[in-house]
């Protein structure tokens, strides 16, 4: 079964007079274990799709079913929860909260998610360490470089073990040395954790790394192509 | 729980204006508890004073003198009932009260008296009359001939101590003119233009014997020591001295215009002190606002992680919770060692207003004592929190309401 399935989807933007076609009926399938980006010039519908698929917008029209659940008719509180439990994120911006330590933020979805907190530790320390941030646990985001902050947000993105982490642009704000070791972790943990990712990004570097590009341009998919 | 934990680090994000915001909410509960024990201060001094000049704790009247006040609204058998009393409350002080209304001439000048008969003894016990003496002796409880006068008085007459002033009244039945001699014993002084140029004391047997009625007066007061346990000593003299065409009051019902005073009063105050609550609830407002509003992108990625619009509205209701819970810990500390000075030395308006002052007919100190009253501050301590609570709600629905794509749009 695919962990995404999208049919027919619209999202349309009015600016002034004008309708931004952001996407314009989009179908595709997301298999369990994918490494995939979009790919596509800047309004071609990445982001959109991307916040679409992780249930943050509503669609115009069509359909997105989220490891067996169809969530555009959900309510925000049911779309909470599918975030909760399916879901992770990585921002552009890490968009960590600034009052958490790196243990805090990691540990923050599997509060929500009301695991026990002997398991809660245990899981934490695992991600901590699998994304290399052992030692800093206890550092709050303004005390940790772009770098470390956004595997910190890896960390909060993976801990819940979600079906798929959804990735917009997370190496835009990091030097080329920094983001080719964060694709190394992403790749790492898609290859020996089975997570599946889907990258929006203009990063060659992920292009390559990805088994999957899925091109866009004016709100529709364009190529979709399998590495061998 | 750890929402709590993020809602505190939260408020510490940015500590100062966290710590402004608070000061505001400590220094307008501050406020409000210290007016609330000026008031009660106020409000006992009066009753206190309401209790011991007009009335009693408890009084056993005529049917209607309450009303009426008419001279022949008279408790017959008065001694038998004092007696009563006094054998039944062994710690209190009864006072039997005749109130004549006359003339009082000196060979100068003549002038309107009401006249208050008597136990001059027992009215030095629970009236501060005696104290404001400023010139010759107490009355003895047997000189039917001597009259204490207030100062005012004492000077339109112009008489002195040991002089003569003549009575002229009429008998219960308004019949006749009768008239009696007194001598000037003592002369007061309390402030008040009422009692200083009007009102005059003499002995019970004096009063009877003026109007011809043995054993009666308009009023027999019981005065206890502790006023807390009126209710009980009122259904207890019930019991004992009531009789038809009698009236047995407890102190609220014997001085119904005091007590609606104070009542008004009160409220006045209460509508006062929640103009004040509205302005420091419009500041936490905006505090509370202005912090949701700069980290609305941050809420975004909470919800984007899958926190519930609910559970963030929650965090923000939690934060103006503690917000007010600080502020009124401060507000409530502050507010009573100031309630605490006032209790203990009392503010001294005495240079501005003279040492006395008349409020509802009764001549109060200007040396303000404030007092505690636990019920109204714990109710101000309880709103204080709560309105900042609320202050938060608006702030925290406009949350629940955002999609998070917008949210995190946000600058």
């Amino acid at each position: 079964m695919s962990i995404v399935s999208v049919r027919g989807l619209v999202r349309h933007y009015q600016q002034g007079d004008i309708t931004v076609k952001a996407l314009d009926g989009v179908d595709f399938d997301l298999e369990p274990g994918e490494f995939t980006t979009l790919m596509g010039p800047s309004g071609s519908g990445k982001t959109t799709l991307l916040n679409q698929i992780g249930g943050l917008d509503q669609p115009d029209a069509g359909t997105i079913t989220i490891d067996g659940t169809e969530i555009s008719k959900l309510s925000s509180s049911q779309l909470a929860d599918v975030r909760l439990r399916k879901l992770g994120f990585v921002f552009q911006s890490y968009n960590l909260v600034p009052v958490l330590s790196a243990y805090e933020n990691a540990e923050f979805v599997l509060l929500l998610q009301g695991m026990p907190p002997a398991e809660r530790k245990k899981r934490v320390m695992e991600t901590l360490h699998a994304v290399g941030l052992q030692g800093m646990e206890h550092r709050r985001p303004g005390e940790l470089s772009g770098g470390q902050q956004q595997r910190v947000a890896v960390a909060r993105a993976i801990a819940g073990r979600p079906a798929l982490v959804l990735a917009d642009e997370p190496t835009a704000n990091l030097d080329s040395k920094t983001s080719e070791s964060l694709i190394d972790l992403m790749r790492t943990l898609n290859a020996e954790h089975g997570i599946t990712f889907l990258f929006s990004t203009h990063d060659p570097r992920i292009m390559d790394a990805a088994k999957r590009v899925i091109r866009m341009e004016d709100g529709k998919i364009t190529n979709d192509e399998r590495k061998a | 729980m750890r929402l709590l934990k993020l809602a505190l680090r939260n408020l510490f994000r940015n500590g100062r204006r966290t710590a402004i915001t608070a000061a505001a909410i400590a220094s307008g509960l501050a406020l409000v508890l210290m007016m609330v024990g000026m008031q009660a201060g106020q409000y006992a001094d009066m009753l206190r004073m309401g209790i011991s000049t007009m009335a009693g704790h408890v009084v056993v009247q005529a049917d209607g003198w309450q009303e009426e006040r008419e001279e022949d609204q008279l408790v017959t058998g008065a001694g038998e009932v004092a007696a009563t009393l006094r054998e039944a409350f062994p710690e209190a002080t009864v006072t039997p009260r005749l109130y004549l209304g006359g003339l009082v001439t000196s060979t100068r000048n003549s002038a309107g008296i009401a006249l208050r008969g008597s136990v001059p003894s027992a009215e030095a016990v629970v009236d501060t009359l005696d104290d404001k003496l400023i010139a010759g002796e107490w009355l003895a409880d047997d000189d039917d001939r001597g009259i204490i006068i207030g100062v005012h008085l004492a000077e339109s007459l112009q008489v002195e101590i040991g002089d003569r002033v003549v009575y002229m009244g009429q008998t219960e039945a308004q019949d006749e003119m009768v008239s009696r001699m007194f001598r000037v014993r003592g002369i007061f002084r309390t402030g008040g233009s009422e009692l200083d140029g009007m009102t005059a004391l003499a002995t019970l047997a004096a009063a009877q014997e003026l109007i011809e009625r043995p054993d009666v007066a308009h009023q027999v007061a019981l005065h206890i020591p502790d006023a807390a346990a009126s209710p009980e000593a009122w259904a207890k003299a019930e019991q004992l001295v009531s009789a038809p065409g009698r009236d047995v009051l407890e102190w609220p019902d014997a001085l119904p215009s005091l007590v609606t005073f104070i009542e008004i009063d009160r409220v006045s105050g209460d509508v006062m002190m929640a103009v004040m609550g509205l302005i420091v609830a419009m500041g936490v407002l905006n505090t509370v606002l202005m912090s949701v509003l700069e980290r609305t992108k941050e809420f975004g990625v909470l919800m984007a992680i899958g926190m519930r619009p609910r559970r963030l509205g929650l965090l923000v209701l939690l934060e103006s919770a503690l917000l007010g819970v600080l502020g009124s810990l401060v507000g409530t500390l502050f507010g009573s060692l100031i309630v605490a000075y006032l209790v203990a030395y009392g503010l001294d308006y005495s240079g501005m207003m003279g040492e006395t002052m008349e409020m509802e007919g009764l001549v109060l100190s200007t040396v303000m004592f404030g007092a505690w009253d636990f019920d109204r501050m714990g109710a101000y301590v309880l709103a204080t929190i709560v309105v900042t609570v609320l202050a938060g709600a608006w702030p925290a629905w406009h949350l629940t309401r955002l999609e998070p794509v917008d949210a995190m749009r946000a600058a």
